[in-house]
């Protein structure tokens, strides 16, 4: 496989492993040094805004803690869509922009529903045998989320 | 012969006396209940419930527009926002007015419906933008920051003497700019002062606003739900059971039960500090960023009425603004402050404090939102299936006493004519003492 085709292959990863709560499974697509954000913009206050921001120790730390917490438990489903991928051979990096929309089904009777849309901003560290995400900026065009969501897009 | 029936635990029993039959039936030890008695009135005295009809009526939501919402002070927003000259922040007022808050080249804020006197247009359709001209963009009116109309495109051809400019300013809403900086309007010309509404309540938090604050973090949640209900969250702390994180580093700390609600003129309550014990949840740890005069790990809280609430806990100032969009929908504001003079470390340690617990994907903002969530779910409009809700907790006033929804609803009472328990008069409930 080509290293876009890789590297395409480790954000939708990414996106099946969250969907199925499968947690361990998206740590291990982690770098150790993986870095995580939420962010977004708010015009009406005319801020940039972070609305989550974890390393993978405080990542693997609100995985940890979500069964203490009440939550909607209505699944998601992310679609992300690979739009440019830039290598950079010396660094052993590239840097991934995607897009992504979010949907939520209800447990009671299935309806779905987009919850959010917005960007991927990933730098994924092609050193190791395999590609591994260093830093992911979810950067949401959504700032509507309702009641909010417990589990990071 | 009149038939008396009783419930009792023990032998059933049938005595005579007169004209009166007494049946004395053994009562189930199972406590689950039938249509009717889930319907009884509760067990408590009547300001200790309220009849949910107040969370679900049309007819009352649009009567508390006018009896509450276009008579109280509320927030529009913080003067943070409004930094510049010509500054403007849109505002939806929960009376159901179009607000716009502008910054005057004066400074002064000033507050004016934000439609076009001539056609009933929006006049600023951004949230916020700069405006030297309020101009409609339908016709061409202008308006200066002041509301004085300065342009009638073709004004003298097309009404000649019989309307000038002076006869079509803009509406001005009262306006003031108070309690940590933020922007407060009253639609009623003829109301209080905000110093004589707010009163003492805020008393307890003034301390630690003395330096000029900023808005960091703001984003709106819609939830198809009351906005008392929301106001209620924020007014009892007997739901921190709900909050895994409250459970941890508060309620099973010392000092939480001593924590106590005081009761203010208008509506208004507050509750006293503690300390947090932050480094008990896993994965957390002590706030490094604490809040000028504020102790460390301190939490203060203080509802005005009808739907703001001041929050402030160790190192943020967070500003609940509960806007009713009708009986069972409501869009809460939510912001986040830290202080001005804030350095990028100190305001960054503040926005990730902040988010850990209120932010959208925090831990307790969501379980907040899934609990009123689920009222708005069970009390529907026309059809709701829960008949009472219980304010009756009382605990010498502390943290677990629902005294702080009872003053609520003493107030709103008051102010709407109608019982909180008895809300349409049928109920057949003796009135509270």
């Amino acid at each position: 496989m080509d290293s876009r085709h890789i590297i395409e292959e480790l954000i939708y990863r990414s996106c099946l492993v969250l969907d199925d709560k499968n947690f361990k499974g998206y740590l291990d697509l982690c770098d150790s040094g993986f870095r995580y954000s939420i962010a977004t913009h708010s015009p009406e206050i005319r801020k940039d805004m972070i609305w989550l921001d974890h390393d993978k120790k405080g990542m693997e730390a609100l995985f940890t803690n979500l069964p203490r917490h009440n939550s909607d438990h209505s699944p998601l489903t992310r679609h992300a869509t690979v739009y440019t991928v830039e290598v950079d051979d010396a660094q052993k990096q590239a840097r991934v922009i995607s897009t992504i929309q979010v949907f939520k089904t209800s447990l009671d009777g299935g309806t779905t529903q987009l919850f959010a849309v917005g960007k991927y901003i990933d730098t994924v560290n092609l050193e190791g045998a395999s590609p591994k995400l260093l830093t992911r900026i979810v950067k949401l065009d959504t700032r509507m989320l309702g009641i909010g969501y417990h589990i990071p897009f | 012969m009149v038939r008396l029936v009783l419930y009792c635990l023990e032998k059933p029993t049938t005595i005579e006396h007169g004209r009166f039959q007494v049946v004395q039936i053994q009562k189930e030890s199972r406590m689950s209940r039938n249509a009717n008695a889930w319907k009884e009135k509760p067990a408590l005295p009547p300001t200790h419930f309220v009849d949910t009809r107040i969370y679900t009526d049309v007819e009352i939501f649009r009567e508390e527009q006018q009896k509450i919402f276009n008579k109280c002070w509320i927030i529009a927003c913080h003067e943070s926002e409004l930094p510049n000259s010509y500054d403007y922040r849109t505002f939806n007022h929960p009376g159901g007015e179009n607000i716009v808050v502008v910054r005057g080249e004066d400074k002064q804020i000033r507050a004016f419906y934000n439609i076009c006197p001539h056609r009933g247009n929006v006049l600023l359709y951004d949230p916020v933008g700069n405006a030297k001209r309020i101009t409609c963009i339908f016709h061409s009116w202008s308006f200066d920051t002041k509301g004085n109309c300065i342009e009638i495109s073709r004004g003298n051809e097309g009404y000649q003497n019989r309307l000038c400019k002076e006869d079509v300013g803009l509406r001005e809403v009262k306006s003031d700019v108070g309690f940590g900086g933020f922007v407060w309007v009253n639609i009623d010309d003829n109301s209080c002062s905000l110093k004589e509404y707010v009163g003492e309540a805020l008393g307890m938090l003034e301390p630690h606003m003395d330096q000029e604050l900023e808005v960091f973090h703001y984003h709106k949640a819609i939830v198809d739900t009351n906005y008392k209900l929301w106001h209620d969250t924020n007014s009892e702390f007997y739901h921190d059971y709900m909050h895994y994180f409250n459970r941890i580093t508060g309620m099973i700390q010392p000092g939480y039960f001593d924590r106590k609600y005081i009761g203010y003129p208008n509506g208004h309550a507050s509750v006293g500090s503690m300390e947090i014990k932050y480094d008990a949840y896993e994965g957390s740890k002590e706030r490094g960023v604490g809040w000028p005069g504020l102790a460390p790990g301190g939490w203060i809280l203080i509802d005005v009425f009808p739907g703001m609430t001041y929050n402030l806990r160790t190192s943020v100032l967070r500003m609940d603004t509960a806007i009713p969009l009708g009986p069972n929908k409501v869009v809460i504001e939510f912001r986040g402050l830290g202080l001005k003079s804030d350095t990028p470390q100190q305001r960054a340690e503040r926005i990730r404090d902040h988010n850990t617990i209120w932010g959208p994907f925090g831990r307790n903002l969501h379980e907040d939102l899934l609990g009123v969530h689920g009222q708005g779910i069970a009390m529907r409009e026309k059809a709701t299936d829960s008949k009472w809700v219980l304010h009756g907790r009382e605990e010498n006033n502390t943290i677990h006493d629902e005294v702080g929804m009872r003053h609520f609803y003493a107030e709103w009472s008051k102010r709407m004519q109608r019982k909180a328990y008895d809300p349409m008069g049928d109920n057949q409930i003796a009135a509270a003492a």
